[in-house]
Formats: structure tokens, sequence, C-alpha cells
């Protein structure tokens, strides 16, 4: 469960790169969860939440839109709402702790960032997982941007080859880097792909 | 995963979505490597086969835990969620699972893009058994242990090939440094990948212990943060 951490990237494309997930606790609060998730997930749309899941079941695409999404929520999902801005991280911040609904909300970003994010609206960091990369037989890995993309999805259902195949569509004028990345957020059940960082990665790679 | 080989036309349009790379095209249909797929279902779950020649095989043990691991939305009888851990760090501010002076680890084998096999797990599980580590209880790698004090598996599960599955364990912070070291000598003897994730409470302050920067290991600047939202159940015990 830890698919949104260990996202791979240069500084100036994780600017832009923050994924907010809310759950239960097993056993502590879990009774009763369902409307709370909901909320949540109105709260992110509200917020221009550039992808917002219950990855319990899957992004809009599989459960057929945010209604359906709605509907099928439950008290143990596991929500996420995608940002590629900070300034919308504060705001859906501020939204949450004034909703108090009572979940455990985990930012995944730049540390530094969502720690100031926190300050900014009266919180304070309660727990980090610091991401230590990579380590074993990382020479039989795929070139560095092709993980950047792939990490993106921390359950790796966007394949290297999936990445590949998308980059030389868009270098042959197949797709435009907006068309590749909606492709590549497809695969990633959880939707916690972030397709407009991922744009500016398939532009880059594309024109190498 | 199954591709019917009367109907598959060699489009090779499921190609590049194998998360493990598994299907090649002979002279005239696509074919799976049965060894190296996972049991992922992308392959089935976004309809990419314009005549649906791929469907999912009954699975009998041993090869069920490849898509119990690999699978986003496969249930886990043990924790409830789909994924392949726990709630981890997560709920901390509301479960206290990690504690100030204490280290949560968590090994995710085969992330990034490789997968891995159980017999690479198993020289990390037994390794770390050294430190007299308790692995976390609620997490299906954990289950899937025959002996959790030697970090053993069942012979029959060494060889299965799964897309991730996270090693969880909590360490007297005191005990990491030492820990990292085996954890690096291990790390070379292994065919495939981990990702590593420290998971630290923060102080009165929010502010990161100092002897967690100090170790001896690099560390993204990006991760994830538990903002402490999360309270209670009034009748939670």
């Amino acid at each position: 469960m830890t698919h949104t951490a260990h996202r791979s990237g240069e500084l100036e494309s994780l600017q832009n790169d923050f994924v907010f997930l809310m759950m239960s606790a097993k056993g502590f609060n879990d009774k009763e969860a369902t409307p709370k998730f909901k909320k949540f997930l109105e709260i992110a749309k509200e917020c221009e939440a550039i992808s917002v899941v219950d990855a319990s079941k899957g992004h809009e695409k599989l459960q057929g839109s945010f209604e359906k999404m709605l509907e099928n929520v439950h008290d143990r999902s596991v929500v996420h709402a995608v940002f590629d801005q900070r300034e919308k991280v504060v705001e859906m911040l501020e939204l949450l702790k004034k909703e108090g609904l009572g979940l455990s909300v985990v930012i995944s970003g730049l540390l530094d960032t969502v720690h100031e994010c926190c300050q900014e609206v009266g919180l304070k960091r309660h727990t980090v997982l610091l991401s230590s990369g990579i380590w074993g037989k990382t020479e039989k890995l795929p070139a560095k941007e092709v993980l950047d993309l792939h990490t993106m999805c921390g359950h790796g259902m966007v394949s290297a080859g999936l990445i590949e195949d998308i980059v030389e569509k868009v270098k042959e004028g197949l797709y435009s880097p907006e068309e590749g990345a909606e492709k590549l957020y497809e695969p990633c059940t959880c939707g916690i792909f972030n397709t407009s960082r991922a744009v500016e990665i398939i532009k880059k790679l594309s024109e190498a | 995963m199954y591709i019917n080989e009367e109907t598959c036309t060699a489009c090779g349009e499921c190609i590049p979505y194998c998360t493990v790379a598994a299907i090649s095209l002979n002279e005239e249909t696509a074919e799976i490597d049965y060894d190296e797929c996972v049991e992922c279902s992308i392959c089935v779950r976004l309809n990419i086969c314009p005549t649906n020649s791929i469907t999912r095989d009954n699975l009998v043990w041993p090869r069920t835990v490849r898509n119990a691991m690999s699978d986003v939305l496969a249930m886990h009888k043990i924790t409830g969620l789909g994924g392949r851990g726990t709630e981890e760090m997560k709920t901390n501010d509301v479960t206290g699972r990690y504690k100030e002076g204490f280290v949560g680890v968590a090994i995710e084998f085969g992330r990034p893009a490789l997968g891995a096999r159980f017999y690479d797990i198993e020289k990390i599980t037994k390794a770390s058994t050294e430190f007299g580590v308790e692995f976390e209880g609620d997490n299906p790698i954990s289950a899937l242990m025959s002996n959790k004090v030697t970090g053993e598996f069942p012979e029959e599960l060494l060889n299965e090939k799964i897309l991730t599955g996270i090693v969880e364990f909590i360490i007297e912070e005191k005990h990491l440094n030492d820990y990292l070291e085996v954890l690096k000598t291990v790390s070379q003897k292994i065919d495939s990948v981990f990702s590593l994730g420290l998971m630290v409470k923060c102080d009165d302050y929010g502010r990161i212990p100092d002897s967690i920067s100090e170790l001896d290991v690099d560390f993204y600047l990006n991760g994830k943060t538990c903002v402490g939202l999360g309270r209670k159940n009034k009748e939670a015990k």
C-alpha cells in the first residue's frame, strides 16, 4: 500500500505532482465511513483535482462515471485526488480540515512543500514515509525518463513497454502528448497517474 | 492469463500493455510466457484485444498468489484491502502503529518495473530476522511465510513471480543503520529490485527526527505525509 511513494523525477517535474489519499483505519474508524469518502470525492472535484478516484473500485472510466463511483463507495474505500498545483493542495487541505471528516489523510509529494502547505492551514504533519529509492539489480531497469512515468502508477500497471510505444506514436504524430498521457492513465486502475506531469515528460522524450 | 490461439489474429495490440513483457508474437499468434506472467489481469481489464482472445485462467495454488499480489483490484482476505501491504503509515495518526524511537520499514519487492520471485524476497526476509524483527501480521507477504521467525516461505512458492509485494516490520531506530548495511549486502544477491520506504513519526513540531537524516542512505525529496486529520471513532478501543 505504498503505491504513491517512490515517484521518481526531477525537482522541477515533482513540483507539480501531489496525490491525496484518504482511508479509514481497520477497527478504529471504518464504521460508517462511506459518507466521508463521498464528501472527500466531492471536495476534490470542487478543487479541480486532475483525477478523483476510489482506488478500491478503479478510476472513473472503469466505473462508468463519477456518479457511479459515488454510488460504489464503501466503508473500506481508499480515495485519491491528484493535483498539479501547490495552491490547489492548500485549498483542498483547508476544506478537509474545515469538514473534519476524521479519517486519515496522506499527501504524496515534495516533503518540504507538503510540510509548508500543512503549516499554512494550521496542520502539523504526523508521520512521514521517506523513500530511499531503488535497491538491487538496477541495471535491469528501463531508462530513467521511462521510470519517471512508470512510477506514477506505483502498482506498476503502466508498463515500460506501453510508455515506449506511446512515445514512439507521439514521435510519429499519431498521438499528441496529451492523448499519449491519457492512454498511459488508463491502466493505472487507482487513477493516481498524473497526466499533467506526464504530458511534459512525454514531450521531452518524444523530442529527444 | 491465456490466449486463445484459434481466435488470436496476432495483431500485437496486447504486447506493450503487459506489465512484465511476457507477451510476444510467434508466427501465427500472440503467446504468453506462462512462467513470466504475473496474472495482473491488465490485458483483460482494458479490453485491448479486438477479438477477446485473452481470458483469465482458473488458477490453483500456488499460482493464485500471482494474481493476489499483482492484480490491483484483487482483494486480500487478510487486510480487507486491495494492494500489497497494510495501512502502514497512512493511518498512524489513528492507530499509533509507529511510535517515536521506532521506524517502520517497507521493502517493496519487484518495484519498479521488474516484478520479483519469492526466492529473492526470502533472501531479504531471512537476513532481516537477524535483527529479531517481527513481520507485520496484517500483511499478505507475512501471511504467506511458512515460518515468521526465520522469514522462510513454503518451498512451492519460491519460484512464483509477483508484480510487487511489501515486506513490512518495525525496527528500533538505534538498530537501523546496522540493518541498512545488511540490506545493502543482500540487495547485491538478488536478481530483481526493491524500493525502500522508511516510516517515522514526526516530533511535536512536525519535524522529522535528526537521526533519520543522519542515516547512511540517500532519500528522495518527495515522499508521503500523514497530515494528522484522523481520529478514532468513539466506540473504538
